[in-house]
C-alpha cells in the first residue's frame, strides 16, 4: 500500500506515493530522478547517499522517506544557485578530486555540513569529517586538498 | 535497506501515543529511532513479521534535562544534540561519554539517537559502554505507567533486554557525578564507520585523602553477550592512590572479568590481549582529566 507524503527536496515541494519501507534514497532517485546522491552499500557503511536534512549530513539510505516529512531535504542539486556551482563543487573540480565520481556527491554533501561549522579546519579535522565516506579509488588527498580550498577562499 | 515486510507508518506525537500504538499492532510493530540499526537488525533476520514502523521523532523524546543533579536524557536526543550540551563538553565526570559520542562519522551522529542506541541491547555498541561507567538507569514507560532500572539489569543478551513487551524506553538518567571524578572511553576499531573489536569505558572518582573509590570499569565490544563490569578490577583499584603501577596492576587483572568471543573480526585471544592495553591507557586518559599527577 502506497502512502501520500509530501517532500521539500532543493526549495521544491514534492506530493508523492511511496512504500511505508521505502528509503529517502530511493524515493529520491527512483521517483524524483535526483540521482547525485549514489546507492552505493545500502546499508549506512559508505556515504555515497550523504545527503542534507535540515542541514546535517546524514546517510539517506538510512532515512526513510515517510521520516523526512517537513524537513528540508537538500541533495547536491540543489548546491548550485542562480546557475553558479558552490564553491565545494568548484574546488572538487579545481582540485581534480574526482576519479570515479561515485564518492564524490556524498563527499561534497558532507563537506557542505563540516564547512557550514567549520571556519578554520586543519587537515586532521577534514579526516575526521569524512570518515564516514569512502573512496574505493583511493583519492582522499585530492578530496582533502579541495575541502581545504573551499573552506581557505571563503 | 530492504525492509519489504513494513506497509504501515505511525507517527505517534507523544511517548503515550507511541505505548498506545505498541498495544495495538503487538509483533507486528517495530520502534524506529534514529534509525541507523534498522538495517542491522533486519539483516540479522530480527525483523521478521514487522509491519508496522512507529516513529518516535515526534513523541516529544529529544531533550536533555537537568534532573536531581544529574542529567535526564530524552530517548530521541541524537550523539550530535548530547555531544553539543555544555555539560557533556565541558564536564571532566563526563568524559566518557563524550569520548564515545565522537566515535561514529558525522552522518551517524548526526541521526543516532540515545535511546535507539541502548534499546538495540547490542554489545559492539559504543556509547551504552560509556553509560554503564557512568552508573546510568534508563526509565521506560508502559501500559502500566513508568519505571526505572539501572541500565546494568537492562541488557541481558545479544539484542535482549529487560522491557516488558509493550514498554518503550523514554530516558537515560545519568545520576550526580562524585565531586572530584573523571571518565574515559576508548574503543578499538579497524576503520571509523566500524563496530567495535573492543572498547573500554572507566570512571575514576577520588576520596579526600586521594585514593580511589567507586571506580567503575566496563568492557564491550566483543568480550560477552553485554557489556562486561570488570569487578575484580573495580576492586583492585578502590582504596588505592592512583598511579602507574596501579593501572597496570588493574590492567593484568582484566582478564579474569571477560569472557570474549572469536569471530571473523578478531579472536578471543586477541580481544583479551589488547583489553589488558586498551583498559591502562583508558585509566591514564582519565586520570588526566582529573589533573591529577601520575607517578
Amino acid at each position: 500500500m502506497k502512502h501520500s507524503l509530501i517532500l521539500e527536496v532543493n526549495g521544491e515541494r514534492h506530493e508523492i506515493a511511496v512504500e511505508a519501507s521505502a528509503t529517502l534514497l530511493h524515493v529520491l532517485r527512483e521517483d524524483l530522478d535526483l540521482i547525485g546522491p549514489k546507492k552505493g552499500c545500502d546499508s549506512g557503511g559508505c556515504g555515497c547517499c550523504t545527503i542534507l536534512l535540515d542541514g546535517r549530513a546524514v546517510y539517506s539510505c538510512m532515512v526513510f522517506a515517510m521520516s523526512a516529512q517537513g524537513k528540508k531535504i537538500t541533495t547536491i542539486e540543489g548546491l548550485p544557485k542562480d546557475g553558479k556551482l558552490d564553491p565545494l563543487q568548484e574546488a572538487f573540480i579545481q582540485s581534480g578530486a574526482v576519479q570515479c565520481g561515485y564518492c564524490t556527491s556524498g563527499m561534497i554533501m558532507t563537506a557542505k555540513e563540516f564547512l557550514a561549522n567549520s571556519p578554520a579546519p586543519g587537515d586532521p579535522e577534514i579526516r575526521r569529517a569524512i570518515s564516514g565516506n569512502l573512496c574505493r579509488c583511493t583519492g582522499y588527498h585530492k578530496t582533502i586538498d579541495a575541502i581545504r580550498t573551499a573552506a581557505f577562499s571563503r | 535497506m530492504s525492509i519489504s515486510g513494513v506497509k504501515e507508518f505511525c507517527r505517534p506525537q507523544s511517548a503515550g501515543n507511541a505505548v498506545e500504538l505498541l498495544a495495538k499492532h503487538g509483533n507486528r510493530a517495530v520502534l524506529l529511532a534514529g534509525g541507523t540499526f534498522l538495517h542491522g537488525l533486519f539483516s540479522r533476520g530480527l525483523g521478521s513479521g514487522v509491519e508496522v514502523l512507529v516513529d518516535l521523532q515526534h513523541a516529544g523524546l529529544s531533550y536533555v534535562n537537568e534532573a536531581h543533579g544529574g542529567l535526564a536524557l530524552g530517548a530521541m536526543t541524537t550523539f550530535r544534540e548530547l555531544a553539543a550540551t555544555e555539560q557533556v563538553q565541558k564536564m571532566p565526570e563526563f568524559g566518557a561519554l563524550l569520548d564515545s559520542l565522537h566515535c561514529p562519522p558525522a552522518q551517524i551522529r548526526n541521526q543516532a539517537t540515545v535511546g535507539g542506541c541502548v534499546a538495540s541491547a547490542y554489545t559492539l555498541f559504543d556509547v551504552p559502554v560509556a553509560f554503564l561507567a557512568l552508573d546510568a538507569s534508563v526509565k521506560s514507560l508502559g501500559p502500566q505507567g513508568p519505571r526505572e532500572m539501572p541500565l546494568e539489569k537492562f541488557f541481558v543478551d545479544y539484542f535482549e533486554h529487560s522491557l516488558k513487551k509493550g514498554e518503550i524506553l523514554t530516558d537515560v538518567l545519568l545520576p550526580k557525578p562524585a565531586a572530584r571524578s573523571a571518565s574515559a572511553f576508548l574503543k578499538l576499531e579497524t576503520n571509523s564507520n566500524d563496530l567495535a573489536l573492543l572498547n573500554v569505558a572507566v570512571r575514576l572518582s577520588l576520596d579526600k585523602s586521594g585514593l580511589c573509590q567507586e571506580s567503575r570499569v566496563v568492557l564491550g565490544g566483543g568480550v560477552g553477550k553485554t557489556p562486561v563490569r570488570a569487578l575484580s578490577c573495580e576492586a583492585l583499584l578502590n582504596g588505592q592512590r592512583p598511579s602507574r603501577a596501579l593501572f597496570e596492576n588493574a590492567a593484568q587483572k582484566v582478564s579474569a572479568d571477560i569472557h570474549p568471543v572469536s569471530d571473523h573480526r578478531a579472536s578471543g585471544q586477541y580481544r583479551r590481549a589488547v583489553a589488558k592495553v586498551y583498559l591502562r591507557r583508558t585509566l591514564l586518559r582519565a586520570a588526566e582529566r582529573l589533573g591529577i599527577e601520575i607517578a
